[in-house]
């Protein structure tokens, strides 16, 4: 069971709804600093992506997210409802500089210990970021 | 997001305060799309009360960027927090971008490269 499991609509204002909440949950653990910082911008990557490629604003669909606290680690499970995400997460091609779009994978993979894309058994994108953490981290 | 704009001499200087992202990155197009109708090209965007951006927001600003080449401008940006700052080196932005240290240098600099 995770220790937090937040959800939200598929809609622009829940882009700074998820960014509080996820804000509080760390405070609520102390988690502050850099690793506060790369662990906000990861889920978020993910959120965005599962807003605008997976659900694509349907607002029928949820946005779900798992939080997963510990002494050795911090993760997030961030799923949606959508339709042939991890497609697009892998046949998309390398941003250029002057791309607009396409920086967000490789933005999660330089700040995450490890992160993982698979398909969902009704064909959602579920992304997992992983964050190993120092000792005195997390209370 | 907070967007206060002013001008200095030819140059429209905005201050962002908060999080540029999604949302926030479309408003920040929204308000420099106003500039350009009014034939502004030289503008500056001073980050220092911006604590978060994502891809997104980065990807505006690059929109930006495209646009006010197009139109023979400049765009500037002064005052990155060293997170921000770390962003734009990961992403090699910084190599596409005018980043100066202060607000002050960034807008001195309009008047020795002049733009067309």
């Amino acid at each position: 069971m995770p220790d937090y499991l937040l959800e939200y609509q598929s809609v622009s204002e829940s882009e700074e709804k998820m960014h509080d909440d996820v804000t509080g949950i760390l405070a609520a653990h102390n988690i502050e600093g850099e690793l506060r910082q790369a662990f906000i911008l990861t889920v978020s990557e993910a959120f965005t992506n599962a807003l605008t490629h997976g659900n694509n604003y349907d607002t029928d669909k949820l946005i779900k997210i798992s939080i997963y606290i510990n002494h050795n680690s911090l993760t997030a499970d961030i799923i949606d409802e959508g339709k042939g995400g991890l497609k697009k997460v892998f046949e998309k091609s390398p941003p250029t500089l002057l791309s607009e779009h396409g920086r967000g994978v490789d933005l999660m993979r330089y700040y995450s210990s490890a992160v993982r894309f698979r398909k969902t058994s009704i064909g959602g994108l579920r992304v997992t970021v992983v964050f190993e953490m120092k000792k005195n981290e997390v209370t | 997001m907070e967007i206060v704009l002013r001008e200095e001499g030819h140059v429209s200087v905005l201050s962002l305060t908060g999080r540029l992202d999604l949302a926030s990155g479309t408003s920040l197009k929204e308000e420099i799309k106003k500039l350009f109708d009014r034939d502004c090209a030289s503008i500056h965007l001073d980050l220092s009360n911006v604590d978060f951006i994502n891809s997104s927001g980065l990807g505006a600003l690059v929109s930006v960027m495209k646009e006010v080449r197009l139109r023979k401008g400049r765009l500037t940006l002064s005052n990155l927090a060293n997170y921000v700052k770390e962003i734009f080196e990961i992403t090699q932005l910084s190599h596409i971008f005018e980043i100066f240290e202060t607000e002050q240098e960034a807008i001195n600099s309009y008047q020795s490269v002049p733009t067309s």
